[in-house]
């Protein structure tokens, strides 16, 4: 069975190309470009894993990420988050959400993306690092 | 006893009853220093006295003072106040006015005795010389002009800085101009009688600007009119320079976090730029032409939002100061109410002005202002949009309290969280997907700071937001072109 991969992004570009580089990876995706959105959808059809942006209308991902945390069944999805918001090295999750109850993020990749790198790290988080990148399904 | 010599001998009781209940120190000297009589204040104050010199008494000392003005009632017979210092019984030093009067036994002119009435005026003395000392020493400028606009008396602290100045005109010496200056707190003084306050630049002895607020009141001395005014300064020139250097800072701060801004735009831009190429690369591999044109719009796009972003950008980052006028800030808001209020109506949004009234006037930058409350007016608006509530409004309010001028836009529209809230001014954030740059409220901050003021947001998601722009009136115009008082 194909992995499906979450991608929350307000930035239409961005989705478009993240859902290209996963898809041709052999992944299925959805993408959601609000909070809101990716609520119901994430209720709805559990993914894999989540590619989730910072800043976006209305709520931002970080709020999405609490909700998410506190969710049934959820709480173990791996959430990468992508945003270029601060660099790679400087995200301070804790700034924004200073409750220890919820755990950081599963990894922070700051934009614009390398794709071996974004590639390894959805990987590794779905645990199947040890497996060839290509035709998992 | 007959009725004469009654009448002398109750004379004589009166007068040493008189003599010695007198609530001064009386004392009677004869040429050679000696006390013949004294009171009993006198002996209270000086302890005894019988057949001793007055000169070991007063100055409890073995010789005549060097310049016993005493002595020289005996020689002209002239009667004199003299101030002195005396030494009582306990050894204590104090400021004694002493009247000093010929008594004469005979019509021949000749002094035989002379009679010294003295009286403690210490604490006067000691006052004078407090107010001396406090009056040179406070750390500020104190002046004393007369009608004229004479300088007749000045503090230490004023001629340090503004040299010697008794007798010249306070305009001369202040400012070196030949005529009153404009907006003279004195001068209104000198007509109401009342205390006045203002701030002015003055030039010091060694051509140094000096920025200095005065204020001034009429030296009450008891006359219907005001003849003196005392004009007290405090030099300002070193608080005006740091909250100048504050308001840099800030400005500089803004530039910073614009910077930060701007790093994140472009990085959205990038991803479309690395999106695009990547797409007509995997079509080429694919041969599917479907992916290398969405490759292809995508890298157009990205193109695009560069020439855009930087086209804002160029635009906001133009560094220039407020162009002040002194406007109704009233008059600014209604404007724009004019001017959105169908554009709101059509979308079911009332907006109304809610104004200070008799609101003083202000320099501000009237176009400056303009762009500020388009760009939070069109944001109330669209949050009222996003909200999706009945009954939506925004609102524009003006106040003038404790010297601070607001101006602020409120609505009931969809509101933030805190996230939002923290970022909204230091990203180029947007809310509004592809539509926004993100630079609206960068560049209200920003020309908001150049006015030498700050933007304060208060929301709550579901509620509504309220953005206030404080301006305090002090230091409103600090950051013009510096232009030639009146």
């Amino acid at each position: 069975m194909r992995k499906l991969i979450m991608i929350i992004e307000d930035e239409p570009d961005v989705m478009e190309y993240l859902k290209t580089i996963l898809e041709s990876e052999g992944y299925d995706t959805v993408g959601c470009m609000t909070v809101k959105d990716a609520i119901d959808a994430v209720r709805r059809t559990p993914p894999d894993l989540i590619c989730l942006d910072i800043m976006m209308p209305h709520e931002t991902g970080i709020s999405f990420y609490t909700r998410l945390k506190k969710m049934q069944g959820l709480q173990n999805v791996p959430v990468i988050v992508v945003s270029g918001a601060v660099q790679q090295g400087d995200f301070d999750f804790r700034s924004y959400v200073p409750d220890k109850s919820i755990p950081e993020p599963d990894c922070y990749l700051e934009k614009p993306i390398i794709i071996p790198e974004f590639m390894k790290t959805i990987e590794k988080h779905l645990g199947l690092s040890s497996l060839p990148a290509k035709g998992k399904g | 006893m007959s009725a004469a010599k009654t009448s002398r001998a109750l004379k004589e009781l009166l007068f040493d009853q008189f003599f010695q209940q007198l609530p001064f120190n009386v004392a009677i000297i004869d040429r050679d220093y000696n006390i013949v009589q004294a009171n009993n204040s006198f002996r209270e104050y000086f302890g005894e006295w019988e057949g001793k010199k007055c000169y070991a008494v007063y100055k409890k000392q073995d010789h005549p003072c060097s310049r016993c003005q005493s002595l020289q009632i005996f020689e002209d017979g002239k009667t004199r106040v003299i101030d002195s210092v005396v030494v009582d019984k306990n050894g204590q030093w104090s400021h004694h006015v002493v009247q000093s009067a010929p008594l004469m036994l005979s019509d021949k002119g000749h002094v035989d005795y002379i009679i010294e009435i003295s009286s403690i005026v210490t604490d006067t003395a000691q006052w004078q010389q407090e107010f001396n000392i406090l009056f040179d020493r406070v750390p500020c400028y104190v002046t004393v002009i007369n009608e004229d606009f004479r300088i007749v008396r000045a503090n230490e602290a004023f001629r340090e800085s503004f040299g010697d100045v008794l007798g010249k005109y306070c305009y001369e010496v202040y400012k070196r101009r030949k005529s009153k200056c404009p907006r003279c707190p004195a001068a209104k003084t000198f007509k109401d009688g009342k205390m006045h306050h203002s701030e002015h630049t003055g030039i010091g002895k060694a051509g140094q600007n000096i920025e200095y607020a005065v204020t001034t009141s009429p030296l009450d001395r008891g006359r219907d009119k005001v003849a003196h005014v005392i004009e007290i300064s405090n030099d300002v020139t070193r608080l005006k320079k740091l909250e100048k250097e504050v308001l840099e800072a800030e400005r500089l701060a803004a530039v910073g976090q614009t910077v930060a801004g701007l790093a994140h735009s472009i990085k959205n831009i990038l991803m479309g730029l690395e999106g695009g190429k990547y797409m007509i690369g995997l079509g080429l591999k694919k041969d599917d032409r479907s992916l290398i044109d969405r490759g292809s719009e995508m890298l157009d796009r990205n193109f695009d939002k560069t020439t855009t972003l930087v086209k804002d950008f160029l635009s906001f980052s133009k560094g220039r100061l407020p162009k002040l006028r002194m406007v109704n800030p009233n008059d600014l808001v209604m404007e724009i109410v004019d001017l959105y209020k169908d554009i709101a109506a059509k979308s079911g949004i009332e907006l109304k002005a809610d104004l200070k009234p008799n609101m003083a006037r202000a320099p501000l930058d009237p176009d400056a202002i303009h762009t500020c409350l388009t760009n939070l007016v069109s944001n109330a608006i669209d949050a009222c949009l996003m909200g999706e509530q009945k009954g939506s409004e925004v609102v524009i309010a003006t106040r003038d309290e404790k010297g601070i001028l607001t101006i602020q836009v409120t609505d009931n529209g969809t509101g933030m969280d805190y996230e939002i809230k923290k970022k909204i001014f230091t990203t180029f954030f947007t809310t509004k997907g592809g539509e926004g740059t993100g630079l609206g409220l960068l560049t209200t901050r920003k020309l908001v700071q150049e006015h030498g003021g700050k933007i304060i947001v208060e929301s709550k998601k579901g509620e509504g937001s309220r953005f206030i722009m404080e301006f305090p009136r002090k230091r409103l115009g600090m950051l013009h072109e510096e232009t030639e008082e009146e």
